[in-house]
């Protein structure tokens, strides 16, 4: 099967720092790839890259086994990658239907004085949300009255409603309480078992990566230094390749040293 | 399982944390809830203050007046404050506008272009004030200098700019009177200075009211500026709660950033509000020049300051995103009537207007505040 995206030998470098050195990767369709590495391992260029926010030095994205370029992350966008950010693009004040249709707005009538059809709107939102596992009483309501996990489920059922078939989530578990994590896990299961979108979660948890990702890969230095399926990992293997191969070992070592 | 999972989640909502409440809980949550009390109490305390009188035919006619002056500015800074930018220099707006049109008026247009009639002076200053208002805006989006202090730049610039075209011309006076009294004349000058609602003033003298002492119909009408106020607060509440451009206008003033990453042409939204309260500001300067004939270069002077209070009165929130223009009417209402009550209350000083407004003021940016985190949840 070809997989929905594929990355081959993608290269980026700011001026003389190279950022990502040839990364190859893959995801196909109803699949959860976990992307791990530390701090500084490329994780943030290589999700602009994909996005279309940094173009590549080298190397080409294949998006359903055809090579695409983006410009811009519009072109990101049309080609159906669709990126929910840590910040998730929300605001606060405004009621979750308007959240949903931010931008694109469903109107009748002529340009920005369109009237807005707002049951439509809040009927697709409630939808939407349901299908993706959450029910809310009241579309009118706003998002700041969302807790966290909430509003990661959000933006993430307004990215795949907006035509997103590669579905690239940010470190979405960060600055979460426990028990809203777990819900946007299940956010991630219920995108997953929807069966046609690619998920690529980036994270430092590999906790999280486990409970909810098919395969792995993890990223040192801009470049791919390991992964496999979920089943074949052990622990200790995982948290060797996420701190960047065996300089855990000398860290324990040294560790040790200061007794 | 599927449906199990389902019916788990739904059960343990957080959204369920947040009771909907009833019909009160709802109402307290709306943005105008404080200016609307506000407004009762106010209509009813000078009514009874001034043993009615506020509101027998003329008094209706003045306050109206004051009332429909102030909320068209106040709509223009509202929408443009939900957006998350302020508009300081909009008294001078006033002040340049009511210059322009009056001298176009009385020595013709400029270049030569020969003499002057209301429709072409009026849409000629237009043309200016719009420009200056889409200058604010690009200023604005483009440096990422605080509006504050842009369109504080522009109230000295312009300000100063009136008065010194008004002497240049006009022989060292900064006022202009005595011009030909063109709403007798122009159809197109009565729209703006001439009168309004006569229909009903004639339909309250038939039925016996609105007389004077000889017992003729004592007031004709309302001014012109009235009608211009509801239109312009009718139109910018669809606008803002209806359509498109109004999510647009909420998105940028709460978050911008965000709105930006979801395709709302923020700057685009900013420049157009900018020229919006420039439009408001010539609307303002039109109905006063074209009502009494006359255009001075300190008229609007605080105006700006006033417009802004009326909108935080109106509850709108000084940090953007959150507003409503309903609000801003019974704003508009509560300071028109206060500012107007010494003609009515002669034994009162007029100076407490100054503290009532500003006692409201900082007692309605408390209570939006409260209204913010209440809307939110508290979170």
């Amino acid at each position: 099967m070809e997989p929905l995206i594929r990355l081959e030998g993608i290269k980026k470098t700011f001026g003389p720092f190279t950022a990502l050195n040839g990364v190859d990767l893959s995801v196909n369709k109803g699949e959860v790839l976990a992307l791990l590495g530390d701090n500084g391992a490329g994780k943030s260029t290589l999700i602009k890259v994909m996005s279309g926010v940094h173009q590549p030095n080298g190397g080409t994205i294949y998006v359903d086994g055809k090579a695409q370029k983006f410009e811009s992350p519009r072109d990101a966008a049309g080609a159906g990658i669709g990126t929910v950010y840590q910040d998730l693009a929300l605001n606060p004040l405004i009621s979750v239907t308007r959240n949903f249709f931010m931008g694109r707005e469903l109107t009748r009538g002529f340009g920005p004085f369109g009237l807005l059809r707002m049951d439509e709107m809040d009927r697709i939102t409630h939808d939407e949300m349901i299908k993706i596992g959450i029910d809310i009483s009241d579309p009118s309501q706003a998002v700041g009255t969302m807790s966290g996990g909430q509003r990661q489920t959000l933006a993430i059922a307004r990215a795949i409603y907006f035509g997103a078939r590669v579905l690239i989530l940010d470190e979405p578990t960060s600055a979460l309480g426990q028990k809203q994590q777990m819900e946007v896990l299940k956010t991630i299961k219920k995108v997953r078992s929807m069966g046609d979108i690619a998920v690529i979660l980036i994270t430092h948890n590999e906790i999280h990566a486990q409970l909810v990702a098919d395969r792995f890969v993890f990223l040192s230095l801009g470049q791919v230094i390991g992964g496999g399926m979920t089943s074949e990992l052990q622990g200790p293997e995982i948290r060797r390749l996420m701190s960047g191969g065996a300089e855990i070992a000398d860290l324990e070592q040294e560790l040790e040293a200061i007794g | 399982m599927s449906d199990a999972a389902n019916a788990d989640l739904v059960e343990r909502s957080e959204a369920d944390r947040l009771q909907k409440g009833g019909i009160i809980a709802q109402l307290v949550k709306r943005p105008e809830i404080g200016a609307f009390v506000g407004m009762i109490v106010i209509i009813v305390l000078l009514g009874w203050a001034s043993e009615w009188r506020v509101y027998n035919a003329l008094g209706l006619k003045n306050n109206l007046s004051i009332i429909g002056q102030l909320g068209i500015i106040a709509v223009g800074a509202c929408l443009l404050m939900i957006a998350g930018e302020f508009d300081l220099s909009i008294g001078s707006m006033i002040g340049f506008a009511g210059m322009s049109i009056a001298m176009m008026l009385k020595w013709g247009l400029p270049f030569g272009m020969g003499e002057a009639t209301p429709v072409s002076a009026f849409f000629l200053t237009l043309m200016m004030t719009l420009t200056l208002g889409w200058i604010i805006g690009n200023i604005v989006v483009r440096s990422g200098l605080s509006s504050f202090i842009v369109t504080l730049g522009f109230l000295f610039f312009l300000r100063g700019a009136t008065e010194v075209s008004f002497r240049i011309f006009n022989e060292g006076s900064t006022q202009i009177s005595g011009l030909q009294d063109f709403k007798e004349t122009s159809w197109f000058a009565s729209i703006f200075g001439g009168e309004t609602f006569t229909w009903a003033y004639d339909l309250a003298f038939q039925l016996g009211f609105n007389l004077n002492r000889k017992g003729e119909q004592w007031v004709t009408g309302l001014d012109a500026r009235v009608a211009w106020w509801l239109l312009l607060t009718f139109l910018a509440y669809i606008v803002l709660s209806r359509t498109q451009l109004g999510n647009w206008i909420f998105a940028t003033g709460d978050n911008s950033e965000s709105a930006r990453a979801n395709g709302v042409p923020v700057n685009k939204v900013r420049i157009g509000l900018f020229m919006f309260t420039a439009f408001c500001a010539t609307l303002f300067a039109a109905c006063q020049v074209f009502d009494t004939n006359t255009a001075d270069a300190a008229k609007g002077n605080l105006k700006e300051l006033e417009a802004i209070a009326v909108a935080v009165v109106g509850g709108t929130l000084m940090t953007g995103g959150f507003g409503s223009v309903i609000g801003i009417m019974f704003g508009a209402v509560i300071f028109g009537l206060v500012q107007n009550a010494v003609f009515f209350i002669p034994s009162i000083d007029g100076s407490y207007f100054r503290v009532f407004v500003g006692t409201v003021l900082l007692v309605a940016a408390f209570a939006n505040e409260n209204i913010r985190k209440r809307i939110t949840g508290g979170i």
